[in-house]
């Protein structure tokens, strides 16, 4: 046995683990809590004025039991489906132009020079900086909130498209061309499927950014949403709501990215097939 | 599709005369330059080939001769600066499926499954035979993989699944730039027999650019050696050993000749590549 097997076998991390890899993920979760609990009790920087975690996991129950969220009356339910209705339209609308644009300009170089720099000055601006001229174009807040997480995601969506196409290797273009594709054909044979590995990655990314956007732009103009409540509930005071908020945008983020995660790969499989 | 008018040039393989023999490529005055207008690159220099159908030429020279570039001519990727291939008398103004392509690192779409790859090419063209992929891949040695992914494969499967693809369109010429380069001793020498038996066969013309002198020996009708750039003939060496030829023919005398002949003009060529290149730096 080489001493690499025995220090593994020492520690577990051979044929035999320690803990099973469930286990371990949920070590991960009560560390967290415990964590949390210590910092409140010991009134670390501002810790002291904010919930523990029992407090706001037993908020958590009863929101889960459908008790309406500060002053709105609304359920946690109503409020996360309007979160993730903001995020799933915007990114319907967001894939929906952003793709095709995205190949548009990645194949031809005409409407790359016609449209990218003008795009690229936009790219930079933080989603959340187009608050403030959603609010003052759009006709209502909601339409406003929409539009802002629609810009959240279509910039990774875009760029990644363009920069997919780029990088197809030419010589797959020239070996369907002698095999006799016409434009037409190299272009649905070689350089989409070529170029949805880079899509799925930036839809990826959109939908995290969607996220982000979606939280910031209820926190200013929701109405309703759950960045809407984090915010109304720390006005308020109840840091057991704005901590019932958090982790339901994390649950809320994470099925997204999963879901998309599955997507992709499914659409992908070549890829991870070794 | 296969309209082309015959050419002059005199078959060197014997066999049963077929009506019309496709596949001549005539290189006339071939020049190509890079970057014409800044650093002035001479690829190819005032070239003249020519290749009989269903001949086997193999296109040997020092790297960075332009072998690559003569090849991408006839292939119609690249356009000359001057001159013109013609292949069966018609000039060459893109890629056709008649002039197959078989790439050094093979470029077999990953995305599609080893079947699928091989109907790509009908399925572009007349449309897909039920059978015939399945059939090719048999004679490949490919069988069972028809569902894989390229990635599933290793490398000298992967090339057999390009060839097998190439050879499901029916071109009437291969062009095959150092498609076995990076394959291991003995995988190559599986591959290249495969290939003479293929070229055997089908009556196709091949193009084999290769840098290996015992390769292209073993495998063509006739060596065409290169200049180092800018690209020129520099020798064209008619291999006259018979055919089948198993691998023990390297060890004749009649081989040595040959390989001596081939090497001693690359020696030249690479010298002078290599007193270019100090010349630039």
């Amino acid at each position: 046995m080489s001493t690499v097997e025995q220090v593994k076998r020492r520690f577990g991390a051979g044929t035999v683990p320690l803990l099973t890899k469930r286990l371990r993920q949920a070590l991960s979760v009560v560390l967290f809590f415990a964590l949390w609990a210590v910092l409140v009790r010991l009134e670390v920087l501002g810790f002291g004025r904010f919930v523990g975690p029992v407090p706001a996991l037993s908020t958590f129950v009863s929101a889960l039991l459908g008790a309406p969220m500060t002053g709105s009356g609304a359920t946690i339910y109503q409020h996360a489906a309007f979160s993730a209705m903001r995020v799933v339209v915007a990114m319907v609308l967001a894939t929906a132009t952003a793709i095709p644009l995205g190949l548009l300009i990645g194949a031809n170089r005409r409407w790359e020079d016609a449209l990218f720099p003008a795009l690229e000055v936009f790219r930079p601006v933080p989603p959340v900086a187009w608050v403030p001229i959603a609010l003052l174009l759009l006709p209502t807040f909601r339409s406003g909130v929409l539009f802002v997480v629609f810009v959240g995601a279509f910039f990774p969506i875009l760029v990644n498209t363009i920069e997919g196409v780029d990088t197809v290797d030419e010589e797959y273009l020239r070996a369907a061309e002698s095999l006799g594709a016409d434009s037409r054909e190299v272009f649905r044979h070689v350089i989409f499927p070529a170029t949805l590995p880079s899509i799925v990655t930036g839809v990826s990314t959109g939908v995290g950014l969607a996220w982000i956007t979606v939280v910031a732009a209820e926190m200013i103009a929701g109405g309703i949403g759950i960045g809407y409540i984090i915010f109304q509930a720390y006005r308020l005071l109840q840091t057991d709501v704005v901590a019932v908020g958090m982790i339901a945008i994390g649950v809320l983020g994470y099925a997204s990215a999963a879901l998309v995660y599955r997507i992709g790969n499914r659409l992908t499989e070549w890829q991870t097939i070794d | 599709m296969s309209n082309q008018t015959q050419t002059t040039r005199e078959p060197t393989m014997e066999g049963e005369p077929t009506p019309e023999k496709t596949g001549a490529i005539d290189i006339e005055n071939l020049t190509k330059v890079y970057d014409p207008e800044g650093e002035r690159v001479v690829a190819v220099d005032d070239m003249d080939l020519q290749i009989g159908a269903e001949e086997f030429v193999a296109l040997l020279g020092p790297s960075g001769c332009g072998k690559s570039t003569v090849m991408n001519c006839i292939a119609g990727y690249l356009e000359p600066t001057e001159g013109e291939v013609l292949v069966d008398g018609n000039r060459v103004s893109g890629p056709d499926p008649k002039r197959g392509v078989v790439f050094q690192d093979n470029r077999l779409f990953p995305w599609k499954t080893i079947q699928e790859n091989v109907e790509f090419g009908p399925q572009m063209n007349d449309g897909v035979e039920e059978g015939r992929a399945r059939s090719i891949l048999d004679e490949m040695g490919l069988d069972g993989f028809e569902d894989a992914y390229p990635s599933g494969l290793s490398g000298g499967m992967q090339q057999r699944a390009e060839l097998a693809r190439l050879l499901a369109n029916d071109p009437d010429i291969m062009l095959m730039d150092e498609p076995f380069s990076a394959l291991d001793a003995l995988t190559k020498e599986i591959m290249q027999k495969k290939l003479i038996e293929v070229w055997e066969r089908d009556n196709r013309t091949v193009l084999f650019i290769t840098h290996d002198v015992e390769e292209a020996i073993l495998l063509a009708d006739r060596v065409v050696v290169m200049t180092a750039r800018p690209g020129q003939v520099k020798d064209v060496i008619d291999v006259d050993l018979d055919r089948p030829r198993d691998p023990e023919v390297v060890t004749t005398d009649r081989f040595t000749e040959l390989r001596e002949r081939a090497l001693s003009v690359i020696r030249e060529e690479a010298q002078r590549a290599l007193e270019q290149e100090e010349g630039e730096v």
